[in-house]
Parts: C-alpha cells; sequence; structure tokens
C-alpha cells in the first residue's frame, strides 16, 4: 500500500514538474468569449499535454500591464492584441520576430495586405496577424432615403446628414461621436485625419499636429461634435445609442454586425428586438474629403522573446489558426473577427453562422478585402512608424478631443496642444 | 538609557530574549516594508530599462530634475492638495452631522445606523458604476433629478469632464468615506459623561454652548487623529479616484500614468514617490507634534 502511494506521488508531482505550461494574454474580457477560449485551451491541453494560462486584459490597459510584468518577470509566452501594443512591444524588442515571421510563412495563405501592418522594420514580424476587423459608419438607411440623403461617405455627406437628421428636442441625435480620451475617440479620429490627408508623424519622424490638413480635420470633429448625442461617449455608450435608435449615424467597427442581427445579441443590450434593424442598416467602410480612406485594426499574436517555451507557444498559434479551432475563436463575434487567412475565409464551415449567413458571403467578402486598403497613423509609405504607438499609449489624440469639447478649444489650440504633448512624449 | 554591558547577567538574558520576541516582527517590517522603500529610493536614481538584458542606467538626479521642472507634476500636486483638503473637511462635517444626529434617541435607530454605513462597506466598483449610472447625460436618475430643479444641464457628462471629474470624484470620496468618521465619532460621543451636560444645563448653556465647550473638546483628539488618517489615505487615493473617472488627474494617477503607459518612465515614476513620500512624512511630524500634541 505503501509503495503505491509512493508511486502515485512520484507520478504526481513528476506530471506537475514536467508538464509544460505557458501563459496567453488576451483581450478577449467578455464573459462569452473567455468561455470559448477556456474551451479551446482545454482541446488543446487533451492534445499536447500543454496547459495554458489565460490572462484576459481589456485592450485600453495592455500597454499598462506590459511593464508590471517586465519588473515582476511575469511576461506572457504568447499575447494577443492591437497594432499598438504588438508594435510597442515589438520596438522594445520584447517579440521574437524570426519565429512570428517562419510561422506566417508556414501558413502560406495569410493576407499580404494584414501582415504588412506587422513587419518588423529590421525582417521578420512583430506578430502573427490574427484577426482583422473594418471600421465606418453604420446609418440608418430607411431615414436616409427619406429626406434623399447621399450615403455617408464624403466629408460634405456626413455633416449634411448628421444635421439634417439632429433633432434634439425628440432626443433623436444626428450622430454618436465619441470625445472620451481613450482608444475609441483615436480609431474615430484617426479616420477622419487620414482622409483628409493628414498624419500625426512622417516617416522622417517629424510631428504634424499642427499642420493646416490636421487643423482642418480637427474642424471637422468639432463640427460634427454640435450633432452628435450629449456626452464624452465611449463604446459601449455609442452601441447602445444606436441600437436604441437614438442617433441616425454611428461610428462602429464591424463587431456591431452581430449586436444588429442577432435577437439574442440585441437583446443583452437593448429591451426590445429590433428585426427591421439589420435591413435598414447601411454602411459605409470608407470616408472622403481629399482622399479616400478606411480604417481597420488587426489584431495580432505575437511570440515573445523572453518565453522560456517556444515549442509550446509556437503550437498553441497554430493551433489557434489553424480549421475548426480557428473558425471557433471567430464565431465568438461573427463580423467583428475576420480570418487573416485565405484558405479560412474560404472555407463553408467559416460562413456557417447566422451572422455571417444574414450578411452574405459578398459582404463578408467586402469587408475582408477592405483590410487590404487600410490604413493607420502607424504606417506611412510603407513605413512603420513605431514612435505612433507611445503616442496611442498616452492617447494623446483621444485626451487632445476630449479637452477640445471639454474646453471649447479652437482647432487651433486643440493642434498645438496635441503637438506640444507629443514633443514633450517624444523628448522633441 | 542603559547600555547593554552594564546590564546585569539576568537583564541581558531578558534583552536578548526581548529581541528574540520582537525579531519575527522587525523581519518582516524589513522584508515588506523598509525593502520596498529603500528599493524604490534606488530605482530613483536610474534610467530603468525595460527592455530584456539591458541593464539600468544610474542617470543621478536627473529624475528630479525633470520631474520637478514638470508643469504637469505641480499641477497634479495641487489638485492633489485640493483632493485631500475637501474630502477631508467634507467627510469629517458630515461624519460628525450624521454622529451627532445618530447619538440621539429615536424609533428605529438601529436601523438607519446600520444603513449608514452602506458606503463603506460597499465595494469600491459596484458604488463607482452606480455613481457612472446615475450622473449619465440624458438618462441618469440623479442627472434627470437635478436638470429637473434646474442645477445641472441634462446633456452634460459630469464624470468624463476633464474640468470637474475631480469635483465629483471629491464628492464621491465624502460620501464613500464619511461613516468612517461617523463611526469614530460616534463612539467617543457615548462616551462622553452625561454630568458634563447635565452641569451645563444647570448653568443655563444651550445647545451651541454645549456642543462647544464640552462636545468638541472632548471630540478633539478624535477628530485630530481621523483629519491625520483621511489625509494620508486620500492623498495616495487611487482605485477610487482612477475608476471613476481617469480625467482627474491626481498625483497617484500622474505616477501610476507615468509608470505604467507609452513607454514607462519607472525612474521618474520612483522619483515621483520619493517625493510623495518625504512630503508627507514632512506634514505628519508638523501635524503630529502641533496638533495631537504628541
Amino acid at each position: 500500500m505503501k509503495k503505491l502511494l509512493v508511486v502515485l506521488l512520484v507520478i504526481f508531482i513528476s506530471a506537475i514538474v514536467f508538464t509544460q505550461s505557458i501563459t496567453f494574454w488576451h483581450t478577449q474580457v467578455e464573459t462569452d468569449r473567455q468561455q470559448r477560449i477556456r474551451a479551446l485551451a482545454q482541446i488543446f491541453e487533451a492534445q499536447t499535454g500543454i496547459k495554458v494560462n489565460l490572462v484576459p486584459i481589456e485592450e485600453n490597459e495592455i500597454l499598462e500591464q506590459i511593464p508590471r510584468a517586465v519588473q515582476a518577470g511575469t511576461l506572457p509566452d504568447v499575447v494577443e492584441g492591437g497594432i499598438s501594443p504588438i508594435l510597442l512591444l515589438g520596438s522594445q524588442g520584447f517579440m521574437d520576430t524570426e519565429l512570428n515571421a517562419k510561422i506566417i510563412e508556414d501558413f502560406g495563405d495569410v493576407y499580404e495586405g494584414v501582415s504588412r501592418l506587422m513587419r518588423a522594420p529590421d525582417g521578420g514580424y512583430y506578430g502573427i496577424p490574427f484577426h482583422a476587423w473594418v471600421q465606418g459608419i453604420w446609418y440608418n438607411k430607411d431615414l436616409f432615403e427619406k429626406r434623399d440623403l447621399g450615403a455617408p461617405t464624403s466629408w460634405y455627406n456626413i455633416l449634411t446628414a448628421a444635421k439634417a437628421l439632429n433633432d434634439p428636442a425628440n432626443q433623436f441625435y444626428g450622430l454618436v461621436l465619441p470625445k472620451k480620451a481613450d482608444a475609441y475617440t483615436e480609431q474615430v479620429f484617426s479616420q477622419v485625419a487620414l482622409s483628409n490627408g493628414a498624419i500625426p508623424i512622417d516617416k522622417d519622424g517629424n510631428i504634424l499636429f499642427n499642420t493646416p490638413e490636421m487643423i482642418e480635420a480637427f474642424r471637422f470633429y468639432k463640427e460634427l461634435g454640435k450633432y452628435s448625442r450629449p456626452g464624452f461617449t465611449g463604446v459601449p455608450e455609442a452601441l447602445n445609442a444606436y441600437l436604441n435608435n437614438e442617433a441616425a449615424l454611428v461610428f462602429y467597427s464591424t463587431y456591431i454586425m452581430d449586436d444588429i442581427a442577432v435577437e439574442e445579441v440585441q437583446k443583452q443590450r437593448v429591451e426590445n428586438f429590433n428585426p427591421q434593424l439589420v435591413e435598414n442598416t447601411g454602411f459605409a467602410n470608407l470616408m472622403i474629403n481629399v482622399k479616400p480612406s478606411s480604417y481597420g485594426e488587426v489584431v495580432g499574436l505575437g511570440i515573445l522573446n523572453t518565453s522560456k517555451n517556444k515549442d509550446a507557444a509556437e503550437q498553441w498559434v497554430k493551433f489557434l489558426m489553424t480549421g475548426n479551432n480557428y473558425i471557433y475563436w471567430l464565431h465568438m463575434a461573427p463580423g467583428g473577427m475576420n480570418p487573416t487567412r485565405s484558405s479560412i475565409a474560404e472555407m463553408d464551415e467559416f460562413l456557417d453562422n447566422p451572422v455571417l449567413e444574414r450578411y452574405g458571403k459578398d459582404q463578408i467578402t467586402t469587408i475582408i478585402s477592405a483590410l487590404d486598403t487600410v490604413e493607420r497613423f502607424e504606417f506611412v509609405e510603407g513605413q512603420i512608424i513605431e514612435e505612433m504607438s507611445v503616442l496611442s499609449g498616452n492617447f494623446v489624440v483621444g485626451r487632445a478631443i476630449n479637452r477640445m469639447f471639454a474646453n471649447d478649444w479652437t482647432p487651433q489650440q486643440t493642434a498645438q496642444w496635441a503637438q506640444e504633448e507629443a514633443e514633450k512624449l517624444l523628448g522633441k | 538609557m542603559t547600555k547593554y554591558k552594564e546590564l546585569s547577567s539576568l537583564k541581558r538574558k531578558e534583552a536578548v530574549f526581548g529581541w528574540k520576541l520582537v525579531s519575527p516582527a522587525v523581519i518582516l517590517i524589513g522584508v515588506f516594508i523598509l525593502y520596498p522603500v529603500l528599493y524604490n529610493i534606488y530605482l530613483s536614481f536610474f534610467e530603468v530599462s525595460l527592455t530584456p538584458g539591458q541593464s539600468n542606467k544610474f542617470v543621478g538626479l536627473e529624475n528630479y530634475r525633470r520631474l520637478l521642472t514638470d508643469p504637469t507634476f505641480w499641477n497634479s500636486f495641487g489638485i492633489t492638495l485640493l483632493f485631500v483638503a475637501i474630502t477631508v473637511a467634507g467627510s469629517i462635517l458630515v461624519g460628525l452631522g450624521v454622529a451627532l444626529l445618530m447619538n440621539k434617541e429615536f424609533p428605529g435607530r438601529g436601523i438607519v445606523r446600520a444603513l449608514i454605513l452602506f458606503p463603506y462597506v460597499a465595494p469600491v466598483i459596484s458604488t463607482v458604476f452606480a455613481w457612472q449610472y446615475v450622473l449619465m447625460p440624458l438618462n441618469g436618475p440623479l442627472t434627470i433629478l437635478l436638470s429637473n430643479f434646474g442645477i445641472m444641464d441634462i446633456t452634460q457628462d459630469v464624470v468624463n469632464n476633464p474640468n470637474n471629474a475631480f469635483l465629483v470624484v471629491s464628492f464621491y470620496s465624502i460620501w464613500k468615506n464619511f461613516p468612517f468618521i461617523y463611526l469614530m465619532i460616534l463612539s467617543r460621543l457615548q462616551s462622553i459623561s452625561q454630568d458634563y451636560y447635565e452641569a451645563a444645563d444647570i448653568d443655563g448653556a444651550n445647545g451651541w454652548q454645549k456642543f462647544r465647550h464640552i462636545t468638541l473638546p472632548e471630540l478633539y483628539y478624535v477628530l485630530g487623529s481621523l483629519v491625520l488618517l483621511r489625509g494620508i489615505w486620500n492623498f495616495y487615493k487611487f482605485e477610487e479616484v482612477y475608476l471613476l473617472s481617469k480625467e482627474a488627474r491626481t498625483l497617484p494617477i500622474y505616477l501610476y500614468q507615468t509608470a505604467f503607459t507609452g513607454i514607462p518612465d519607472l525612474g521618474v515614476a520612483a522619483a515621483i514617490a520619493t517625493v510623495l513620500f518625504i512630503v508627507m512624512m514632512a506634514l505628519i511630524t508638523v501635524y503630529v507634534k502641533k496638533v495631537l500634541k504628541w
């Protein structure tokens, strides 16, 4: 009996000692999404014996967690995050650019348009593009048709529609515009600025917040604010306002697609389901002033240099981006999470989903193809502007806009403040 | 004080035994309090590297120079002092008022006393969400109520406005922390001898005179200690402020953002923490000597 106990104890201890485990940081903090990721980690552990420690972190807070983890020695093996955190980690030397490049090469079918956004300047990749979304204006088509308004793609059309449809007396507003000092505000403003040919940092590292194009973009944003739902809106308020029929237009990513189309999802947000909403909603995926611009975000997976279990990390990344596992992940936010591998995008199983079916293959293909033309402040003339991730991490654009509305600053004052803040942060 | 060498052998043994008894506490304090404080001071002289394999660079007093010439630091410092003044004075006034009321007999006093503790015992995160909800523009119940009375505009988003977020956070802090003050004052009030009041009644003193000449002097040291405690706590208050509104830029928030956002500057953050520590120690020393007369 004693011998048996000793044997069992040895097996138990060696199981603990020899079981490989990796830590995975991800930004999917919603409960239902976490459940899916937990399920995937369990399947992975059953197949490979590798345990995955899951750490969910808010998108806005991932940049703040990194230095803390560096000091505590608790950096993850693999991180899932948007372009800014991946670039910041990469530029600080945390990413294994070679291994990430090898995985992209092994897959062989990752879209070029999205992988260029993660390419390291000295060769290799800071991350592997995992999934992506496109941002644009979602709008009430019915109202537009009734008032004979053009689709909200040009600045002129957007402003005209917001003005015409704004009816605050009846608690209905032209649009919902983010004004909080956060990432959402920066995302929306990016598209406005890019469509006016304005960028905060050029490829020579010059800070360009006080250029006429940028000031013009702030002016347009402030003008839109006049017809916007009151409040320094963040993401949840914007979504709720559109679903509650409180606004005619909303800037939002393709993550809104399930909220618009699926009864159970919509009812989690608002009391009554509006079955007509999906038919009545239009999507403007580009914005034009001096040039057309579309905006999107690629979420990447990156293996860190500091990882002691790189083999296990590689297996986990490949597991997540293969076949049904990948589709299971993407379906946690259909429409919002689009595949970055062409073979997956073409699979019938990927389109076999109540949300994606409602939008149809054509629309989904259009969204995914838009990713090839996505523009970002972080990329100028094919070059990565790493310094932009410092400005994003400190929410310079968000804070500038927040102060512009709170203090009624002129566009010039706003631009000047952003210029000085950026110079201070970048030590210029 | 007698020197160790001059002690008798029995007294020496007693002294050694005494040290043995307190040594666990001394070690724990050393490891968990002294070491982090000293390490923080040490870090404040370095440019802390985040890149793996690259060591920290000694920069002398550069971090302090950068900090003390940064207007944002002084701005946050001013906001923090104002925050401490408003919240300490506010919570003590409210706590004192409520304690005086609750010291009087009335039916259902037990239940009311328990209910008053609610803000203090409820988790910060739930009360923060409740405040954000009631103060939402357009639909927030408190916003609607206040706008009906003409006190505020229904379209105002007071929580996220960088100009007044600090005031909202101050009101929240007073609301959240006055029950602690109330509890401390009430327990002291209950131990004041009724004889004083009876003697004052015989002398014909009115309510205000009794409060001024009996209650207040009896509460002096309790109030003095409460000002000290709440002052220290609120000077470093982070979670309540950060969760309710990131726009209230008090020093702990400034420190956090320096240490953990964008490309973090842990050396400067350590310098901020050291400056805070020195300022606080100086203030506490003066206060303890002058007000508490220890």
